[in-house]
């Protein structure tokens, strides 16, 4: 008797388990070959020379790391995606969150000023590229054509074709495809701050600049961060609107890791030392999200 | 201009004097028109290159086309093979979407609702592929899809298209199932229903606006997928737009006409369904960062 019953109870439990992992294998199975098994792959193609014909991949341990150290062009990548990082994450936070305070309290044309604002964020970045492209164009390009209607001829200039502009240039471009994104999502955030506190604030005789220090950006501490976090994760991975335009020329002057990769093993069939590159760049990707992650588990209470 | 400045600060302190709030009024409107133009002026010169002929844009770069040269576009159309692109664009998204969002559920709500020994452990496991750049990955993934025989195929974006995508999918689907109450689920049990009939029945009805945030989010991530088609449908034939017209501006690369009459082709059905489902997009984009 009490067999029986534990056995139907073992049952009915395996049964159970049995149901819930025939949820989550489908998505497991496609997980595993097409991220997990590749990432590895690329460890191993790391330690190796190929050039992704040859029949034999040549095992030759951290060579291609110790090359990797001492590879300028990897560190020249890399200081752009810093750059890039930088003037990308704080541009557009800063420009969302000055139109979402202007906006905050509702205003007539509200919705269309969100309309217009979202609107470069739906384009690929693709056709922001390309959009840019013909702003920076040195012949016709609106930019340059503005620059002598007005008589400042000057200033006109191969935008992209200039090593110390192409980057800024290039960032610029990807902030108009961007901000509208910070903007939306920080008014999504200053509908949840108290108003009252504005209001004893007010009393308070508190002015614009202290109520913004000290009352909005706490209260919006969680969605800043998390606006940071994708931002910093879109700079490290940034490639579409580079590959588009420049293809990290002129020179190196705008290549960064994802191009300088895609390069390295696609077009010039350095297997081996583009996966050290990814690697590298997996690396980076794991290390901004893993510090991110951190900051948030200690300060969203 | 700074006087304005000074009048709207002072107008916050007191806002009874008519004129000085609309001096105010005019500045912060002044503001929103200005960051208004920097988003419309590009999209307004695209448009109108792609309306002039090449010695039109020569003669005269900015200003509006003397004639309105619609028949470019549907030069461009043609020239550009942009019916290929599109049909093959439609033929990737469609079923990637259908992928990620159906297998995202499954996981999402077995992760969220159903008891099983390593729940957690699993849970991590995806999670640690939000973390994981596609660029680490994009190399082997070549030489993988090209042995199990789908290099050539819509399939070689398909499926790694997919699988990037689950990890947030689930993490997602995981994060709104997890907040339904358990009333429902206990009440449903009682008439009878079995897990996955609980799922269908009760679940997946009151998951509507979660899931159509995950569609619109994965069909824009794949429809503008650009690094995964470049390196795996490099074959003309297999093209989706992106690519497509990548190499369509390159090789009318001088001719400004051309090239803004193909992007504002690649533009345009995108912004329509933006300006028609707009509320539906700002969610759908915005879901990872608002939810998170």
């Amino acid at each position: 008797m009490t067999d029986s019953i534990r056995q139907v109870f073992a049952n009915r439990k395996l049964r159970d388990y049995a149901t819930g992992y025939a949820f989550v294998i489908p998505a497991l199975v496609m997980y595993v070959i097409f991220v997990v098994y590749p990432f590895f792959y690329t460890i191993y193609l790391s330690l190796t020379k190929w050039d992704g014909a040859k029949p034999v991949k040549e095992f030759v341990g951290f060579l291609n790391y110790e090359r990797l150290f001492a590879d300028p062009r990897l560190w020249s990548a890399l200081s752009h995606n810093l750059i890039w990082i930088v003037l990308g994450t704080v541009t557009p936070v800063a420009i969302g969150l000055f139109l979402g305070v202007l906006l905050w309290r509702g205003l007539r044309g509200m919705v269309f000023f969100r309309t217009v604002y979202f609107l470069p964020v739906v384009l690929a970045p693709v056709a922001v590229g390309i959009i840019w492209k013909w702003m920076y164009n040195p012949q016709f390009g609106p930019i340059n054509s503005t620059l002598r209607a007005v008589g400042l001829d000057v200033l006109a200039k191969g935008w992209l074709g200039d090593p110390y502009v192409a980057l800024p240039a290039l960032i610029f471009a990807g902030v108009w495809g961007y901000f509208g994104f910070c903007f939306v999502v920080i008014m999504a955030g200053l509908q949840n701050i108290d108003m009252e506190q504005i209001d004893a604030a007010l009393v308070d005789g508190a002015n614009g600049p202290q109520r913004l220090w000290y009352i909005i950006i706490p209260g919006l501490r969680h969605v800043l961060t998390m606006i940071t976090a994708f931002t910093l994760i879109l700079g490290v991975n940034v490639f579409d609107i580079i590959w588009i335009t420049t293809r990290g020329g002129p020179g190196r002057a705008t290549h960064v890791i994802a191009t300088y990769t895609y390069n390295t093993a696609f077009r010039e069939s350095y297997v081996g030392y583009g996966s050290a590159l990814a690697i590298v760049m997996g690396t980076v990707s794991l290390v901004v999200s893993f510090i991110f992650i951190s900051i948030r588990e200690r300060g969203g209470d | 201009m700074e006087s304005h400045v000074g009048a709207s600060y002072q107008v916050a302190r007191r806002p009874r004097r008519p004129a000085r709030y609309w001096i105010a009024r005019a500045v912060l409107y002044g503001v929103l028109i200005l960051f208004a133009l920097y988003v419309l002026v590009p999209f307004m010169w695209v448009i109108f290159t792609a309306l002039k002929s090449n010695y039109e844009i020569a003669q005269d770069p900015l200003g509006l086309p003397p004639n309105w040269r619609f028949e470019n576009l549907a030069q461009a159309w043609n020239q550009g093979k942009f019916s290929r692109y599109f049909i093959n664009s439609v033929i990737v998204t469609v079923p990637i979407v259908l992928l990620v969002v159906s297998l995202s559920c499954l996981a999402g709500y077995g992760l969220a609702r159903l008891k099983m020994p390593g729940r957690m452990l699993i849970f991590y496991f995806f999670l640690v592929g939000l973390m994981v750049p596609f660029t680490a990955i994009m190399i082997p993934l070549f030489y993988i899809l090209r042995d199990i025989g789908v290099l050539g195929t819509y399939w070689a974006m398909i499926l790694p298209q997919t699988a990037i995508s689950l990890p947030f999918g689930i993490f997602f689907m995981r994060a709104f199932f997890s907040g339904l109450p358990y009333d429902l689920t206990d009440a449903a049990k009682i008439d009878g229903c079995n897990d996955f009939g609980v799922f269908r029945r009760v679940m997946l009805p009151l998951a509507g606006p979660a899931v159509a945030a995950l569609v619109v989010f994965n069909f824009m991530g794949a429809w503008n997928a650009f690094l995964l088609p470049l390196i795996y449908l490099q074959s003309d034939k297999l093209r989706p737009v992106m690519t497509g017209m990548m190499f369509f501006t390159t090789r009318w690369g001088p001719d400004y006409s051309m090239s803004m009459a193909g992007t504002l082709i690649v533009m345009a059905p995108i912004m329509a369904v933006y300006l028609v489902f707009q509320r539906q997009f700002i969610q759908g984009l915005t879901a990872g960062a608002v939810r998170g």
